[in-house]
Parts: C-alpha cells; sequence; structure tokens
C-alpha cells in the first residue's frame, strides 16, 4: 500500500484534533513514557525469556502486572544463577517506563525498562505451592495413585485436555505408535485460565464415575509454571489422588514440577509418552508374542504325546525282545559247554594213549628181558611161603573170636571165652575154661 | 525346579498381564523338560486357556480405533442401563 502523501480528512463531528501520522504519535508517546518519573518496584518474576539481545519477564503480584525488558548485558552482569529468576523468584526493579514505537515491518511494544535488579526471595505463589506439596505428602496423598494397578492393555482410556491443543494429536500418535485401537474417551476442558482447574477436576470424576475407564491421562502441551498453576490446584490433587483410576499426568514442564505430576501414577513428559504408558505393551508385537506361544504350546504337546507312544511301543516289544535275549545267552552256553566237552575228551583221549604206550613199552621191556621168568618165580616162591595155609598144613591151628577176630595171646583167649580153632584141615569150636598157665 | 504354582480360582478376573505372566511360568516350565506327561499336558491345556483370553483381550483392542466425547460415552452407557433395566 503506498504512503498517503497528504493527511486525510478527520472523521466528521469529531472535534478531536489530527488526525495525525501514527509514527509520529507513537515517536511522542515514547518520548512522554520515557519523561516519567524513574521508580522502584517490587513484584514477582513470571515467564521469563532470554534472547541475544534483550531479558524479558513479567512482574506480577495479586492486582497486577506489567510487562518489563532488561539489556541483555546489563543481566548477564547481574551474574545471577540459572535458576534465581524462576517463575515466582520476588525481586525488586529500578528502571522506567519505555516504548518501542515500532515500524511498518516491526510490532510496537511497551514495556519497563529494568537498569537494576535484586532478587528479593522465594515468590509467594511458590512457597504457596511448596507448602501444599508438603501438606498433600504429609497426608500420603502422594501414594494412593501409585498403589493402583495400571493395566497392561486397557480397553477404554479416557483422556482429559484442551479440545484445539496439540496434546489431542500426540496422544492419537502415541496411541498409534503402540498400535492400539481400542475406546478412547475425550473429556475437554480448559487447560490454563482460572477456571481451568474445576472443570478438569469434574472431567477427571465424570470419567471415574463411568465405571469403564482403565485409565486416564491428563495433557497439555506444555507452558510455563504460570500458565500450568492450575495443576497446582488443591482440590484437583486431591480427587485424583483418591481417584479409583491411575492417571498420567502429562502437562509438560520441563524445569518445574506441579503438583499433579505427585499425586498422578505416573508423570510423563509429553502427552505422546504418557499415550505410550497408558498402554505399555506394543499390541503388534504382544499378538506375535502371544502367537509364538501357542505354537511353541503345540510342540510341547504334540512331543509328549510321542514321547508317551515311543515309550508304550518300547514296552510292549520288551517281553519278546527279553526272551530273545535268553534265548540267545541259552545257546550260547550250549555251544560252550559242547566246546568244553570235546575239548576234555581230547585232552583223555590223548593222556590214555600216552598211558598205553608206556604200558605197552614196559610190557614189551618185561616180555623180551633175560632174567624176567626166573625173577617171577622167584616172587611166587615168596608169595606161597607167606600163605598161612601152609603153616595150618604143617600143624598149626589159627585162633579166632566169635567175630572172626584173630586171637593171639592167652590174655586174648580167656577174654574171648569161645573161640575157634582153624587147622589144616577145618575149623573146630573151643571154649577157653582152665586157669593161666604162664610158661 | 519346582512346579509352578497354579493360578488359584478367584472373583477377579484374570488380566492380560496376569495371563502373559503365567504363560511365561508355563513355557518355562515345559522347556526345563522336567515336567512329567501328566504335567506337560496339564500345562498344555492352561496355557491355551490363557492363549486364547489374550488373544481376545488384543482383538479387543484391534479392531479400529473408537474415538468417544465423554458426553456420549455417558449417553451409551444410559441408553445400556435403560434397556437393561427394560
Amino acid at each position: 500500500m503506498a504512503e498517503p502523501q497528504t493527511r486525510p480528512a478527520g472523521i466528521d463531528g469529531s472535534t478531536l484534533p489530527g488526525p495525525y501520522g501514527v509514527g509520529a504519535y507513537a515517536a511522542k508517546l515514547r518520548d512522554y513514557l520515557r519523561g516519567r518519573s524513574r521508580v522502584q518496584l517490587f513484584g514477582e518474576v513470571w515467564n521469563l525469556r532470554v534472547s541475544r539481545a534483550k531479558v524479558y519477564l513479567e512482574l506480577r503480584d495479586a492486582h497486577g502486572a506489567v510487562p518489563c525488558s532488561m539489556w541483555r548485558d546489563d543481566f548477564d552482569a547481574l551474574g545471577l544463577g540459572e535458576r534465581a529468576l524462576a517463575d515466582g523468584a520476588q525481586v525488586v526493579v529500578a528502571g522506567g517506563l519505555d516504548y518501542y514505537a515500532g515500524s511498518r515491518t516491526s510490532s510496537p511494544a511497551f514495556s519497563f525498562a529494568i537498569t537494576a535488579l535484586r532478587v528479593a526471595g522465594e515468590g509467594d505463589l511458590l512457597a504457596q505451592l511448596d507448602r501444599l506439596r508438603k501438606t498433600l505428602d504429609a497426608e500420603g496423598l502422594f501414594a494412593p495413585q501409585k498403589r493402583l494397578h495400571r493395566p497392561a492393555l486397557p480397553r477404554t482410556i479416557g483422556v482429559v485436555t484442551g479440545e484445539g491443543g496439540k496434546a489431542r494429536d500426540d496422544v492419537i500418535a502415541g496411541l498409534r505408535r503402540r498400535g492400539w485401537q481400542g475406546r478412547l474417551v475425550w473429556a475437554f476442558a480448559p487447560v490454563q485460565d482460572r477456571h481451568a482447574a474445576p472443570r478438569i477436576t469434574a472431567a477427571l470424576q465424570d470419567l471415574a464415575a463411568t465405571g469403564t475407564v482403565d485409565v486416564i491421562v491428563v495433557a497439555r502441551g506444555g507452558g510455563s509454571l504460570a500458565d500450568l498453576f492450575c495443576f497446582c490446584d488443591e482440590t484437583l490433587c486431591r480427587t485424583i489422588a483418591l481417584l479409583g483410576v491411575p492417571v498420567i499426568a502429562s502437562v509438560g514442564h520441563h524445569t518445574d514440577r506441579t503438583l499433579i505430576d505427585d499425586v498422578a501414577a505416573m508423570s510423563c513428559s509429553t502427552p505422546t509418552h504418557a499415550a505410550e504408558s497408558a498402554v505399555p505393551v506394543h499390541c503388534s508385537d504382544a499378538r506375535a508374542s502371544v502367537l509364538a506361544v501357542a505354537r511353541r504350546l503345540d510342540v510341547h504337546s504334540r512331543r509328549a504325546l510321542l514321547h508317551r507312544a515311543q515309550t508304550l511301543a518300547r514296552l510292549s516289544r520288551a517281553p519278546g525282545e527279553h526272551l530273545a535275549g535268553e534265548r540267545r545267552r541259552l545257546h550260547q552256553r550250549m555251544r560252550e559247554i559242547r566246546a568244553a566237552g570235546r575239548r576234555r575228551v581230547q585232552t583223555e583221549r590223548a593222556r590214555s594213549a600216552r598211558k598205553a604206550l608206556v604200558l605197552d613199552r614196559k610190557a614189551h621191556a618185561a616180555g623180551t628181558g633175560a632174567g624176567g621168568a626166573a625173577r617171577l618165580s622167584a616172587l611166587a616162591s615168596a608169595l606161597t611161603a607167606h600163605d598161612p595155609a601152609r603153616t595150618l598144613d604143617r600143624g598149626y591151628a589159627l585162633v579166632t573170636g566169635r567175630a572172626g577176630e584173630i586171637v593171639t595171646s592167652a590174655a586174648a583167649a580167656r577174654q574171648a571165652g569161645d573161640v575157634r580153632l582153624r587147622f589144616g584141615d577145618a575149623a573146630v569150636d573151643a571154649t577157653i575154661t582152665g586157669h593161666d598157665d604162664r610158661a | 525346579m519346582t512346579e509352578p504354582e497354579p493360578i488359584p480360582l478367584t472373583a477377579e478376573p484374570l488380566t492380560y498381564e496376569a495371563a502373559t505372566a503365567r504363560l511365561e511360568e508355563i513355557i518355562k516350565r515345559l522347556d526345563s523338560g522336567e515336567a512329567g506327561l501328566r504335567e506337560t499336558l496339564e500345562l498344555c491345556r492352561e496355557g491355551r486357556t490363557l492363549v486364547e483370553l489374550c488373544a481376545a483381550e488384543l482383538e479387543a483392542v484391534g479392531q479400529g480405533l473408537e474415538e468417544l466425547q465423554l458426553g456420549e460415552l455417558v449417553a451409551r452407557l444410559e441408553a445400556g442401563a435403560g434397556a437393561t433395566g427394560a
């Protein structure tokens, strides 16, 4: 659009001066504001942003707020730690009003230009938050949600979030990543202003009251602690602590914990992470695992039955195999006995042959010797000389007892009483009656 | 190794995670080779029941994402309760 060369006519009926060019008015406004008194202010720091050239923050208290800015060099010269100006920090600042007039290509900005800053102490809001955190902790309200069972595979998931926020898409993306396609119940509520906490509380109670929701995700796409202060509401936190359904909080603040992070069953940094935590199981992997388990059960079942069948078959063959084994052993034993008999017969036959040979040789030697007949005759004579019959023939008698025992003394004859006297021709019985007649 | 404890029969319905945990125990026991024929067959029978339960749970969250607003769910539940009551 071309810059107007001439001043346009004013509004009909208006008594106000002008119209003036806005640039000239902005410059006048800047000069006017810079001319105001320079003062010191105190309040709580919120929404600190550090850029390359300047540092921006809001100074707040219960009654109002002023946007402030400070040159980056001045800010760095303070040497404050990273957390010194966290949201809620109490500070005293010195400076004055300033106005950046802007241009056709840049936006104007009003701010209190800080030239000096001193940290005065912890902000009331953070102190209040800390007191509430300690109270809830002392009452044991951080524990009940952690004790609730969170199902690995919920069928219905409730989500409390802003209706138009990016968190909604992030939750769906997280669930899709898990392969989960169950029932998703949206409970939309404001997640930032002073109406947020009661609406979020009511949404949580309503979701739990349906009795069908397995887990609830409270999601917001991040923001400063001031923006998220509704998630530190005492009633909301007490409601969550006593809710019968597990709540996963994801209010997206990286440096400060809201109270809902403490009372919830689980706290996640992003809505996507919260959605994934609501479904710990990856459904596609789980389906594959269940299928694999089913196959392994089939394998074990078939293997067990096959093993039993093989055992039964082996047992049924056992008696026959045992008999065959015994038969083989008996045959073997018989073969061994026959072989041993044959070996013994052969041995004895050889020994007999050797004896016969020796006897033959002796007989031959005896039959063919020069003094053989004479020796035999002498032996016969000696044998005859010892024959008792020849002595009886010569008149001697042989005395025997009743039992036929030889009686060789008078004492033995007396003791025997009845004796038999055997002569050369015959035997007679006699009785011993006389006295001892010793020679 | 001791035989895994069978799941007691309670009024509480068996959850997916309890079923998968029990299945892991069963497979571990079967893989150990220490179970006899009777125990093996009983474990396989129990395992098949649990597999069916897990498959049903997975089937329930695999039919396509169903998005409802809280008001719709409440209306549906009330309609269901009314039909049951009638």
